[in-house]
């Protein structure tokens, strides 16, 4: 096969779930195959998702190809650095970010790999962490299965870059919620200004009525901000979460991908 | 509605994707260039047929005439031996022979139309003829700086006349 054609492997892992999406390059792409697989892991250890990831990779149907990861919410940590007063070249400015984060998340990010969003000189940019095992792990599973890393990337900015067209440049919060863990995103003149991460109970009514909580008090100013969530269907079909719609707007996604599960919808738009 | 920036985050570093529309566009590029040099060569084939057609008609033919530079040479010295003042020469001449009563008689009168000069053969009876008729043309408008080049006795005369050579410039 010509490696400008080569099938593309889209792979998304989180703590309790691996999700994968074969497409056949060509004239007319396609999903050739994609799977879900529940994992028996949690969101303190990498480990079993990797263990689970290194089976499902030995098969040859996902084998031979370019590689997507999108790695959940649980597993990565999001800050937003303000521009340094100071002219620093890229290891500076890494630190820097490390520093932010640290103070956000505690020593726990301190040895996590970082990486910088490009941004305008002079305007605060977003930074992420995810532990540097979980990175170094995929890295090895992949080379291993004679797949070419080519996106590393957290869920939060696959989701953000997917619905942007839908999402208001001022004052809206753009939230991304699954199994466990929401990750919200304030907005302000079209750039990141606040980021909150959340890790969710088993019991979604009751997180959901929290998520209202918070919609009514983020309309306390004098300017109501628009909340755009993007969920699972599972959450967003519950009578509590249709009768919600009018605190926050769930973001649907298109009629050829209500059919496939949350990730997998996910990992379609890792391509678009 | 404006849109929010693109935020791109990416573990695995910027990576080339190669699009299919890439690739299209590229195939379509070499194939234009490959049309342009297909296009251009044969303009330089047909250029040259049509050169090496022109070259087995016969053109005219421009020779160099080797006289040409001696042809007009010539035609710059007639044009100044015409440009001599002759009328007003030779009348100047004749005046001046009538002023010293007609004792010299002019035997020869040569113009050097190149130098402006004019050289007079005379006879006189007398060198102090001779001398008077020099004074009489240093006088003359006409003639500037007239001279006395030789005299000669003429033995062989039976009246021994003296024969004088002057030379002169005319003014233009």
């Amino acid at each position: 096969m010509s490696p400008l054609w080569r099938d593309e492997v889209a792979i998304y892992v989180a703590p309790r779930k691996i999700a994968l999406a074969r497409r056949s390059r060509g004239v007319k792409p396609h999903i050739a195959h994609a799977t879900e697989i529940a994992v028996a892991g949690h969101f303190g250890d990498v480990a079993p998702t990797l263990a689970r990831l290194s089976d499902v990779l030995s098969e040859p149907t996902w084998q031979d190809a370019v590689a997507r990861i999108v790695v959940a919410d649980p597993w990565a940590r999001y800050g937003i650095v303000p521009w340094p007063d100071l002219r620093l070249d890229n290891d500076a400015r890494v630190s820097h970010a490390r520093y932010v984060l640290a103070d956000s998340y505690g020593d726990v990010v301190s040895d996590w790999s970082v990486s910088l969003a490009d941004t305008p000189p002079g305007r605060a940019y977003v930074a992420c962490a995810m532990p540097q095992p979980l990175k170094s792990g995929l890295e090895e599973i992949l080379a291993g299965a004679r797949l070419k890393l080519t996106s590393l990337q957290p869920q939060l900015i696959v989701a953000f870059n997917a619905w942007r067209q839908q999402i208001p440049a001022d004052d809206a919060w753009f939230v991304s919620l699954d199994d466990g863990s929401l990750a919200g995103v304030h907005l302000s003149q079209g750039a990141w200004d606040r980021v909150h991460m959340a890790r969710l109970s088993q019991d979604w009514e009751i997180e959901l009525e929290r998520l209202r909580t918070f919609s009514r008090l983020s309309r306390t100013g004098s300017a109501a901000s628009r909340i755009l969530v993007d969920a699972p269907t599972w959450m967003r079909c519950t009578r509590t979460a249709q009768a919600a719609s009018e605190d926050f707007q769930w973001l649907e996604p298109h009629e050829g991908s209500v059919s496939a599960s949350h990730e997998l919808a996910l990992l379609q738009r890792v391509y678009a | 509605m404006k849109v929010p920036a693109r935020v791109v985050i990416d573990f695995a570093g910027p990576q080339r994707r190669i699009r299919a529309s890439g690739v299209l566009l590229c195939v379509a590029g070499a194939l234009t260039c490959a049309a342009v040099g297909s296009s251009f060569h044969a303009s330089l084939a047909e250029r040259d047929a049509l050169q090496a057609h022109l070259g087995a008609t016969a053109r005219p033919h421009r020779t160099v005439n080797p006289n040409a530079a001696r042809d007009a040479a010539a035609a710059v010295a007639i044009e100044k031996q015409l440009a001599v003042p002759w009328s007003r020469l030779l009348a100047e001449l004749e005046g001046a022979s009538q002023d010293v009563a007609s004792t010299v008689s002019l035997l020869e009168v040569q113009p050097d139309a190149t130098k402006h000069l004019v050289r007079i053969t005379a006879e006189a009876r007398t060198l102090p003829d001779a001398l008077a008729y020099l004074e009489r043309l240093q006088k003359s408008p006409v003639l500037r700086y007239p001279m006395l080049e030789s005299h000669e006795l003429r033995k062989d005369d039976p009246e021994h006349p003296i024969r004088v050579k002057l030379s002169a410039e005319w003014r233009t």
